[in-house]
């Protein structure tokens, strides 16, 4: 049962409106005489705001509807119809989509708001903020979309945006790099998503190529065409989350502005690929065997980029890793069945580690970009209100109990026990304690100690209020999150679950309790095994070490970069180059030569008779007329 | 009544010439205004050409004129364009002629009778009114070619110009006369029942038949009657080319295609010959328009090559069931891509056309970004690449030949597409990817960077929304 609801086309418009205006006042001024700052931040901020707004509105919305009617949906127009498939640019809110909506736009909303403090005094002022609101309108389709086709519009518009921001400081060729290889990996895992819609269509998606069409027709789906679609959407998910083998971009996508680390490649943009996965929910809990290949590539993910967490030493590399690693969770809940925990995972994780991203901005805003966390220390004196929140946000990501991230954390791991995926769980457990280490292993070396380069320290001073609000406010939701969906163990009613319910299709396991309490202690073990470790090592300060032997192999990421260069990019420079020194000059270019040669050679003999005089003019009608009466005689026989 | 409302466009444009001329006679008023007084005569005409709207085809004042006048929707469309035209042509001359001093008063005056004569022609559905109306139109171009008398080339056009054109006008005239004699009658009606009741050929109808192709044919600048096109275009102002190359094709070939579509056995006799014509006016106009090194020279010579894509329209007419749209929607996409040019080209010129050739043009998008872009655009019409107007009109020309069996013909149309892509891209390599070697500042009234902008608009508009045509 499906309610029409006009307004919700609005939520993304009101971004795109915004980046079109930001991006037109810096395109006109960006020579001369720019507009102040303020306008550009007000401006910016006012999209994101009016979407949150609505956002709410959505909710309450949703919320006054019985269960089972929670679809709002408003087509704006018919995108394109050719033959069976008709795409119409519509929209469709439901409790999935509605709560991503308000954690995007209530984050997205904070960001911008942090970001103009943060970027204050950059000569791109203005284009930043454009970018900022193009993506949060790409984003927002991404998650509105009725349709896979216009997911696929946001899901590039995200891309883009993404490359944009990453190369942002365009002056240093490492950031151009970086985003390029941002895009070009995404652009393989889009590959996989094309695919995936296209088989997708082929099979069932005569009857209508939108969500709601589809889970009504997923029965028709034979295992094989099934599992196929089901691996190739999460190839695009792989890409746009960073997931084996695609996850070497977002650690280079941190040379973006830091607000853009938190927003993008942290908070929304990364965790579409498990948005997708849940909203496809419809099949994946169809094919087990395609949902188990998911849960393992996740959870492996999130064991090798704790690995690679551990050993880092610039601030934002580990929290670019710990987002992977966090990300493998994710995909480990959606590959077992579990979306709401999944999705409740990128909810608290939205918090926190956006938190946490604000957080390091903020200390690599007063340290002069100085991003080493081995010439940090002792920060906790002159940073009160960022140590503050930042560790609350690293005692939500480690799993403190009764922290946010304890909660989803648990859930997922309760969920992968209960469903009897033991090794799954087992390799969480793990990463729950390796977790916990490395964040404090970070907090530890950055706040605690004594300085270590005493000149920046001595300038250091917590950012301005613009900066420090929007940081207050997550650490309440990084500290809070979790009570949205306390499960009965600690006298809650998994709220978040059963509002997810009418978009999903999962089953919740029924176990004893010992089971529930088992994964619990579990987990509480790991995380006090963890930060022990850490304090013990770096607690009282510590010099940074020589790396030797496994450390060494971890801290060079097991030089998957390095193979990936011989493996994959230098062999297709060198076809690349082979074609275009020897084939195109020889084989394909020289016909065109000849024939654009022959072409100019015709023009210039023509032009000779173009010699001015009217007698020739008028001999060209003579014989013209002459030829052409031979050519009636001639047809007059 | 509705008779008098058809005919009203005319009637206004008539009175506004000579209003205008009577103005000049006695010099009660300055240049600026005439221009204005034009402009709003063709508005004031355009606009009632609007209000008359889609009607049946209606014979005028059948008592008082015997038939010699039909007004239809696709003369309404002709109309359309040639008073659209009109007005942006005004518009470039006001501010062409600030720069330029040659310009005297009787300027528009004369261009308001030129319009009258077009408009005229289109209507027109007899031999003798049709020759009429011709020569109005045709001795007002003459003048307004030839209007700088102290320039050369200005000169030398209006000398080839009236001597060929006089040519042209002879075998009309030795047309009518072969046809009146073959059906005893001029009206386009009688000749095409005439046809229809005798089966053979009558030679003395096929005679008069061919020479009034070659006088359109002639107007048309089709190959091998192009030769004086690229010297004419070259030496008149820029604005009376931009009037030329649009309104007056128009006016021809709605004509021409009112005369084919009379009888079907007369249109399927001629369709040989025609094919022919059209792809040696194609491919000559192209080989013409790559060796040239003036921007008005190029557009003469690819203003023959569209001549080609209009033939291939006309060959692919239907003449039971005949509308005239295909013709008529290219003929508004050609309007707006090369009038939009001549507009441009009447601000940037500068005194005494100075900025003329391609090299002239180099680096103009560092200098003047969104003229540059301007050009670009109706460059890019005039290439048919979408979503400009310019090609869903060659679209439309090249599925009507294929619909009407044409392969051969729409095949080399596209082939010819792809060769006229040389010089248009030729100028814009210059625009965008050289440097500026010198730049001049260029003055006169902003009316013409309007109207350029304004075509700008139109060149999408009517990309975009067909339904308009």
């Amino acid at each position: 049962m499906e309610h029409t609801a006009t307004y919700i086309g609005l939520i993304p418009l009101f971004p795109l409106v915004g980046a079109l205006v930001l991006g037109l006042m810096h395109m006109l001024t960006c020579t001369k005489n720019p507009f102040p700052e303020k306008l550009y931040g007000i401006l910016a901020c006012v999209g994101p705001l009016l979407s949150f707004f609505l956002a709410l509105v959505v909710y309450y919305h949703l919320k006054g509807l019985p269960a089972e009617e929670r679809f709002l949906s408003h087509n704006a127009f018919t995108w394109f119809a050719v033959g069976d498939l008709q795409v119409n640019m519509g929209f469709l809110a439901d409790p999935l989509s509605s709560l991503m909506l308000l954690f995007v736009t209530f984050i997205g909303s904070l960001i911008h708001i942090y970001s103009i403090g943060y970027m204050a005094g950059d000569k791109n002022f203005g284009k930043f903020f454009a970018y900022l609101n193009l993506f949060l309108g790409s984003m927002l389709i991404l998650v509105l979309g009725s349709g896979p086709v216009v997911m696929f519009v946001g899901w590039e518009g995200v891309g883009l945006c993404s490359y944009l921001l990453i190369s942002f400081y365009s002056e240093d060729t490492d950031n151009v790099l970086a985003g390029n290889k941002a895009f070009i990996v995404n652009r393989i895992g889009d590959l996989g998503f094309v695919l995936g819609m296209s088989f997708l269509f082929w099979a069932i998606g005569t009857h209508g190529f939108d969500y709601l069409s589809l889970k009504a027709n997923a029965h028709n789906l034979t295992p094989g065409i099934g599992i196929a679609v089901c691996l190739l959407l999460f190839i695009g998910a792989c890409g746009k989350s960073a997931q084996i083998p695609l996850y070497v971009w977002l650690p280079d996508a941190m040379a973006g502005p830091t607000p853009v680390s938190a927003l993008i490649h942290a908070a929304t943009m990364v965790t579409a690929g498990v948005y997708m996965v849940a909203r496809f929910s419809f099949l994946y809990a169809h094919f087990p065997l395609a949902g188990s290949i998911v849960a393992w590539v996740g959870i492996l993910t999130a064991l090798l980029a704790a690995f690679f967490g551990m050993f880092q030493k610039d601030i934002k590399k580990i929290l670019a890793y710990s987002t992977v690693s966090q990300l493998g969770y994710m995909f480990a809940a959606v590959g077992i069945a579990a979306y709401s925990a999944g999705i409740f995972h990128v909810f608290t994780h939205a918090f926190f580690k956006a938190l946490l991203f604000l957080g390091a901005g903020s200390v690599i805003y007063a340290l002069h970009h100085q991003q080493d966390i081995w010439k940090m220390g002792g920060l906790k004196d002159k940073m009160p209100k960022t140590y503050g929140t930042m560790l609350i946000g690293a005692l939500a990501l480690s799993g403190a109990p009764l922290f946010s991230g304890f909660f989803s954390k648990d859930e997922i791991l309760f969920s992968a026990l209960a469903s009897g995926h033991t090794g799954i769980w087992i390799i969480g457990v793990l990463v729950a304690g390796m977790t916990a280490y490395y964040t404090f292993r970070m907090i530890f070396l950055v706040f605690h100690g004594e300085p270590r380069d005493k000149e920046i320290y001595d300038h250091a001073k917590d950012a301005p209020p613009v900066m420090t609000i929007p940081l207050i406010i997550l650490a309440v939701g990084a500290a809070f999150a979790g009570v949205l969906n306390l499960p009965g163990i600690f006298g809650g009613s998994l709220n978040i679950s059963h509002w997810l319910a009418p978009s999903l299709v999962e089953h919740h396991p029924h176990v004893s309790i010992w089971i529930e309490i088992l994964a619990i202690v579990t987990s509480i073990a790991a995380f006090a095994a963890g930060i022990t470790i850490a304090y013990r090592k770096f607690g009282h300060g510590a010099e940074e070490p020589e790396y030797t032997g496994f450390a060494k192999f971890g801290y060079n990421k097991f030089y998957v970069d390095e193979i990936y260069n011989a493996v994959f990019v230098q062999p297709y420079k060198a076809v690349g180059s082979v074609i275009s020194k020897f084939l195109e000059p020889n084989v394909t270019d020289i016909h065109v030569k000849l024939c654009t040669w022959l072409y100019q050679k015709a023009g210039k003999a023509f032009k000779v008779f173009q010699v001015g005089y009217i007698r020739v003019y008028a001999i060209y009608m003579v014989i013209g007329l002459s030829l052409m009466s031979l050519f009636l005689s001639q047809s007059l026989k | 009544m509705h008779d008098f409302i058809s005919l009203l466009p005319l009637i206004i444009i008539g009175s506004g010439a000579i209003l205008l001329m009577l103005f000049s006679a006695f010099e009660k008023i300055q240049l600026e205004t005439a221009s204005y007084i034009s402009m709003g005569f063709f508005a004031a005409a355009f606009l009632a050409q609007l209000l008359v709207g889609c009607g049946p085809e209606t014979v005028l004042f059948d008592k008082i004129f015997n038939g010699m006048l039909v007004s239809s929707n696709f003369t309404m469309i002709a109309g359309l364009i040639i008073l659209g035209c009109g007005f942006f042509t005004a518009m470039n001359s006001h501010t062409y002629f600030k720069i330029n001093l040659f310009c005297t008063l009787e300027f528009y005056a004369i261009m308001l009778f030129g319009a009258c004569g077009m408009l005229l022609l289109t209507l027109s559905q007899e031999l003798i009114t049709a020759f009429i109306s011709l020569e109005i139109m045709s001795l007002s171009i003459y003048i307004l070619v030839g209007y700088d008398r102290s320039n050369v080339t200005s000169t030398e056009a209006i000398l080839k110009y009236l001597m060929l054109g006089a040519f042209a006008g002879a075998f009309f005239t030795m047309g009518t006369a072969l046809i009146y004699g073959g059906t005893q009658s001029t009206k386009f009606a009688e000749i095409g029942s005439f046809v229809a009741g005798h089966s053979g050929t009558n030679p003395l109808v096929l005679g008069g038949v061919f020479f009034i192709f070659v006088a359109f044919l002639f107007k048309a600048a089709a190959f091998p009657f192009h030769a004086w096109v690229i010297d004419v275009y070259d030496g008149a102002a820029a604005p009376v080319t931009g009037f030329m190359a649009t309104a007056l094709k128009t006016a021809v070939f709605t004509i021409f295609a009112n005369f084919l579509a009379i009888n079907g056995a007369l249109h399927k006799d001629w369709i040989t010959f025609l094919f022919y014509i059209a792809v040696f006016t194609m491919f000559g106009g192209n080989l013409i328009a790559i060796g040239q090194n003036s921007i008005k020279r190029m557009l003469a010579a690819s203003g023959i090559v569209h001549s080609g894509y209009l033939l291939i329209a006309l060959v692919a007419i239907s003449t039971d069931n005949f509308t005239g749209t295909v013709v008529g929607y290219y003929l508004a996409a050609y309007a707006v891509g090369t009038l939009g040019i001549f507009s441009a080209l009447s601000y940037l010129a500068g005194e005494g056309e100075k900025r003329a050739t391609f090299d002239d043009f180099r680096g103009l998008a560092n200098v003047r970004p969104y003229s540059a872009a301007a050009i670009t655009v109706f460059l890019l019409s005039m290439a048919g690449i979408p979503p400009t107007a310019g090609f869903m009109a060659k679209f439309y020309v090249i599925t009507s030949a294929f619909t009407a069996g044409h392969m051969t013909l729409a095949v080399l149309g596209i082939v010819s597409s792809i060769l006229s892509m040389w010089y248009y891209l030729r100028l814009i390599i210059h625009m965008y990817f050289h440097e500026a070697e010198e730049c001049f500042e260029t003055g006169g009234s902003p009316l013409a960077a309007a109207a350029t902008f304004i075509l700008v608009f139109c060149v999408f508009a009517i990309g975009l929304y067909p339904i308009v045509i």
